[in-house]
């Protein structure tokens, strides 16, 4: 059995005062992961000597709009982003990827924050959140300072976050208006399912000459941690939208993860898998910018 | 390990006590509060047996540690029955023969009040979506969606 202390804070200076005193400590706000690993005494799970529950900050959990940027709090909860109408408004394939989540009982308690931070390869806000370039704050008792999401995940399970360091927003920036979204995901069932494969494109279509202006695409579950696909993105990139040839591009996309994976007892099956997600992630977006252009 | 004193509100009855670190909310209620409705499953979120309702929101208790609930309502199936009645969702199960060996029963019954409570007229898809994380190997379903479906408001009217 693990053991260990428990320290909780209620504002985030005592929980960076906390994080500041002490090395051995791991962080805890909805536990939805976390409790999972602590009872399986799983081996990824470094050892620590006291647990600070920061689930009980008020001041981390919030869905705000600035004129440039959405900003979430970290303890913002899955429940939360589904029922948030700004969410709705910029981000549905945020939306999306949220209700795809575990259960309504794992929504209303796993936090934002624990999803990124706990750096799953499948995790499912993951991949969506890259494909909006979003950035992490991350406060110490030293200072702040912003990373790109990139930057932030470096491995599976594993952040740049120094063991100081907290997460206190994430920070998405708005994007206009011809942008086009989607949210992909294969499981083996559809409720509780843990990622498979799940894939995440943004897209900037001009709606006169379907050009495509700007593409990122993010599969998860694919690579050893979600990065984006970038040679994929240039065969993309200034194309005609209708011009496109899916086939060859499902291709291109599996051979892209086997280049990064090697080949792995699961790559005859996630190798097609992918390039069918992608091409039904292209053909969701061209489709929604067709018929906003009618 | 210190221990940590934490006051709950189970089923509005006020309960102070002094708590393990490594003490889940689901060991609390079973054990200490004899809150035998909460059953233990799978202890890693994805059976439901062990759901209670937390200021409002279906949660697994396996997955919640008592010391960062200091001050919340919770709310278990034995406070479903009131002066010996049972709740109208309690006596639906029964009626749609929606039980069969008992053991996902609560966490099912907590699912489907946390959405009644928010959601007092849920369509057939919010059901379902409800009570996704609350697996039941013998009734197949069907029999607790038509329960769930029948203490809507729609049907009670």
């Amino acid at each position: 059995m693990i053991e260990y202390d428990f320290l909780t804070a209620k504002d985030v200076d005592a929980a960076l005062e906390y994080l500041h005193k002490y090395e051995s400590i791991k962080v805890i706000a909805g536990g939805t992961d976390l409790l999972v690993d602590i009872h399986k005494e799983s081996s990824r799970l470094e050892k620590f000597d006291y647990i600070l529950d920061i689930s009980n900050i008020k001041a981390l959990q919030f869905i705000d709009e600035t004129e440039d940027s959405v900003e979430l709090g970290p303890l913002c909860t899955h429940t939360m982003l589904i029922n948030s109408k700004i969410i709705n408004k910029y981000f549905p394939f945020l939306v999306t990827a949220a209700k795809s989540i575990g259960s309504t009982q794992i929504r209303n308690r796993g936090t934002v924050g624990g999803n990124i931070s706990n750096a799953s390869p499948a995790a499912d806000l993951i991949p969506p959140l890259m494909a909006l370039n979003a950035e992490i704050e991350l406060s110490s008792v030293n200072g702040r300072r912003l990373i790109p999401l990139d930057n932030y995940i470096v491995g599976p399970y594993k952040t740049s976050k120094n063991h100081d360091e907290l997460v206190t927003k994430i920070l998405i920036p708005k994007v206009d208006e011809n942008y086009r979204f989607s949210f992909q995901k294969i499981g083996r069932r559809r409720a509780l399912n843990i990622a498979r494969l799940n894939l995440a494109v943004a897209a900037k279509i001009n709606k006169k000459d379907l050009k495509i202006e700007d593409i990122r695409i993010v599969p998860g579950s694919a690579t050893p941690f979600p990065v984006r696909f970038k040679n994929i993105e240039m065969e993309i990139l200034n194309k005609k939208s209708n011009e496109l040839n899916l086939e060859e591009l499902a291709k291109k996309i599996g051979d892209e993860m086997v280049n990064i994976t090697g080949e792995r007892w699961s790559t005859p099956y996630k190798k097609p898998a992918l390039g069918a997600i992608f091409k039904k992630a292209i053909i969701e977006i061209t489709n929604s910018s067709d018929s906003d252009s009618h | 390990m210190d221990k940590i004193e934490v006051t709950l509100y189970v089923n509005n009855k006020k309960e102070t006590l002094q708590v393990d670190p490594t003490e889940r909310l689901l060991d609390t209620l079973r054990n200490r509060l004899k809150l035998t409705s909460v059953k233990e499953g799978c202890d890693v979120g994805e059976c439901g047996a062990c759901t209670v309702i937390l200021n409002g929101e279906a949660v697994h208790s396996c997955l919640v540690l008592t010391a960062q609930v200091d001050g919340y309502e919770i709310f278990t199936t034995e406070g479903l029955e009131v002066n010996g009645k049972l709740d109208p969702l309690q006596q639906s199960f029964i009626d749609h023969q929606a039980v069969q060996c008992g053991f996902c029963t609560p966490g099912m019954l907590m699912s489907a009040k946390a959405l009644l409570n928010k959601n007092p007229n849920p369509s057939r898809e919010e059901i379902k979506t409800a009570i996704e994380g609350n697996l039941c190997r013998c009734t197949g379903y069907q029999q607790i969606v038509e329960a769930i479906e029948s203490v809507t408001q729609d049907k009670k009217g």
